[in-house]
């Protein structure tokens, strides 16, 4: 069965809400094709928006694709939905398990409240990437998410498991009250980073996060190539060098945090 | 029956129901993943006694491991699940987790799920460290010489203990190569082990004794020594009998790893001294499973 292939027909003047995909529960392409969804205050067919082809309702492509397409993937199960083009907000938010691709940029929250899963993001995010839904507690409950650019200020709220992989920069306030998971950043880490991290692992190139940080010895950490040999294989690309001298740093001296930082160093 | 050139008597081996977990043992190198696995499958030759019956399936280069180090697959048989995760977690604490530079994963995937550094994880004394990595659970308990990798749970699967094969020889040092060259043609085949002391047991036992409190005694119908004095099933001129006892997860594996061991002997030197090839049976009155000699190299 071919992948389900929308291209988006027209440039959208209004935002539209994209969790219609992944939370009807299509049985066939049909009934997918019946459904009907709200543009402004109106109910319109799916075909005025898009031109439909293929019939497998659990791989879906979407091209020409806008930020003006908010929720895609929400609450998604089992399914693979790729966009190429750039997704609104809330792209994967409270996903529970598949992929998702985006080969674009994406604003807000993605990843918001994501229990398990794999969210590609191939450009820049926003802000509040990872971060708490609303009335939920923990930003990301597990899954992985990869950035392949920048991501915004006030990302990764309350992580409580997980894996997050940034290969760019990250703004400021991020990574706050971090209870567990782990997070990977290449690139250059922003203004208070990690405020009130109980638990959790940190992986950067940035020397600047680790000033509270006790020092351990060095040691053949077996579990740190194993670690990122695992993290490769899920986002399907390498982002550290593949020779580097590694440093752990564990508990912070300001609080009992029992976080863990590994500086990547050449 | 004559098959290329050994008598093959017409009986059949008589296996059990068991259950089975597979464990990946991996260290720094080769010489100490070793080790701990001999340490692990140390006392675990039955499960009359020993609890369990392991042994190690096969050696694992660098690029079948999980973490990318050379080490072992560990095969463990019991025949209760309580028996089964109590002696894990005893053997993986005592032997694995103080062996230098050694992690310890699963080995098989199924919905039957026991512990395997579920509880161990204590021992870091709260300086433990979880990581979920696509859907597994892994430990990283802080220890002397750096951190001990274990994943949290293992699996379990229904599997047939006690296949085996009595090799009748006319002397002791014949019947002893004739088996070892039946182990080491076994030596790599997967889901199965041969769990006792280099493959090789040679107190075959019967079920019950003379003496109330025993449940087994020695098997004195391939006793040499008894011979005429008991009911015999040996010939005059056999002088040894050594016993190959085969655990595998499925009843195909045993008959393979079967079929091998006597194609090796068959190919041997030491054909000449064997007198013949047989196998353990109580009457077919206890285990679940039989394996027809006479099928099995058909």
């Amino acid at each position: 069965m071919k992948p389900l292939t929308l291209k988006l027909k027209k440039q959208l003047r209004f935002r539209l809400d994209g969790s219609f995909l992944s939370v009807n529960n299509f049985k066939n392409i049909s009934e997918f094709k019946k459904f009907k969804i709200v543009y402004g205050n109106k109910l319109h067919n799916i075909s005025q928006f898009f031109s439909i082809s293929g019939q497998d309702i659990k791989n879906i492509i979407i091209k020409s694709s806008t930020n003006k397409i908010d929720n895609i993937g929400y609450k998604m199960k089992n399914m693979s939905i790729t966009v190429y083009g750039n997704v609104g907000n809330s792209f994967g938010k409270e996903m529970v398990s598949g992929n998702l691709y985006v080969h674009g940029n994406a604003l807000d929250y993605v990843g918001s409240g994501i229990v398990n899963g794999i969210i590609h993001v191939y450009g820049n995010t926003g802000n509040y990437l990872g971060g708490k839904p609303v009335g939920k507690n923990e930003g990301v409950v597990d899954g992985v998410i990869y950035v392949h650019g920048n991501v915004g200020d006030h990302s990764i709220q309350r992580m409580r498991r997980g894996i997050i992989v940034i290969n760019g920069n990250i703004g400021d306030y991020c990574c706050k009250d971090m209870i567990s998971g782990s997070v990977l950043i290449k690139g250059v880490i922003g203004e208070n980073f990690c405020d009130g991290i109980k638990r959790g692992t940190i992986v950067t190139t940035q020397r600047k996060i680790i000033c509270n940080y006790i020092n351990t010895n060095k040691v053949n950490i077996n579990f740190f190539s194993f670690f990122l040999k695992k993290v490769y294989e899920l986002i399907g690309r390498k982002i550290f060098p593949e020779k580097f001298n590694l440093q752990r740093f564990y508990c912070r001296e300001d609080n009992e945090s029992l976080s863990e930082i590994f500086l990547i160093s050449k | 029956m004559i098959y290329r050139g050994l008598k093959i008597d017409d009986t059949f081996a008589e296996a059990f129901n068991m259950k089975a977990s597979r464990i990946i043992v991996t260290a720094d190198n080769k010489k100490w993943a070793k080790n701990a696995c001999i340490s692990f499958t140390g006392f675990a030759t039955s499960v009359i006694a020993c609890g369990i019956e392991a042994g190690i399936e096969k050696e694992l280069n660098s690029n079948m491991t999980p973490d990318g180090r050379p080490g072992y697959s560990i095969l463990l048989f019991s025949m209760s699940r309580s028996q089964l995760e109590k002696q894990l977690e005893t053997r993986v604490g005592q032997c694995l987790l103080t062996c230098p530079t050694t992690a310890v994963f699963s080995g098989m995937e199924s919905e039957d799920i026991i512990p395997l550094g579920k509880n161990l994880r204590y021992f870091g004394d709260g300086h433990q460290i979880s990581k979920k990595i696509d859907g597994k659970r892994f430990w990283r308990i802080p220890v002397m010489d750096g951190e001990f990798l274990c994943e949290e749970t293992t699996s379990r699967v229904p599997a047939i203990g006690g296949g085996n094969l009595l090799i009748l020889s006319t002397n002791r040092k014949s019947c002893l190569l004739a088996c070892e060259t039946a182990i080491e043609s076994m030596k790599n085949l997967e889901n199965i082990i041969t769990p006792f002391p280099g493959g090789v047991v040679r107190s075959g036992s019967k079920v019950g004794s003379k003496y109330k409190s025993l449940i087994a005694s020695t098997n004195d119908a391939f006793c040499p020594t008894l011979h005429g004095v008991t009911k015999s099933k040996l010939t005059k001129n056999t002088g040894c009998v050594l016993e190959i006892v085969i655990n595998g997860l499925a009843a195909k594996d045993i008959a393979l790893a079967t079929k091998i061991g006597i194609d090796s002997i068959a190919g041997s030197k030491v054909k000449k001294d064997i007198v013949a090839i047989s196998a353990g049976n109580y009457g077919g009155k206890l285990g679940q499973h039989r394996f027809y000699l006479k099928k099995i190299i058909k």
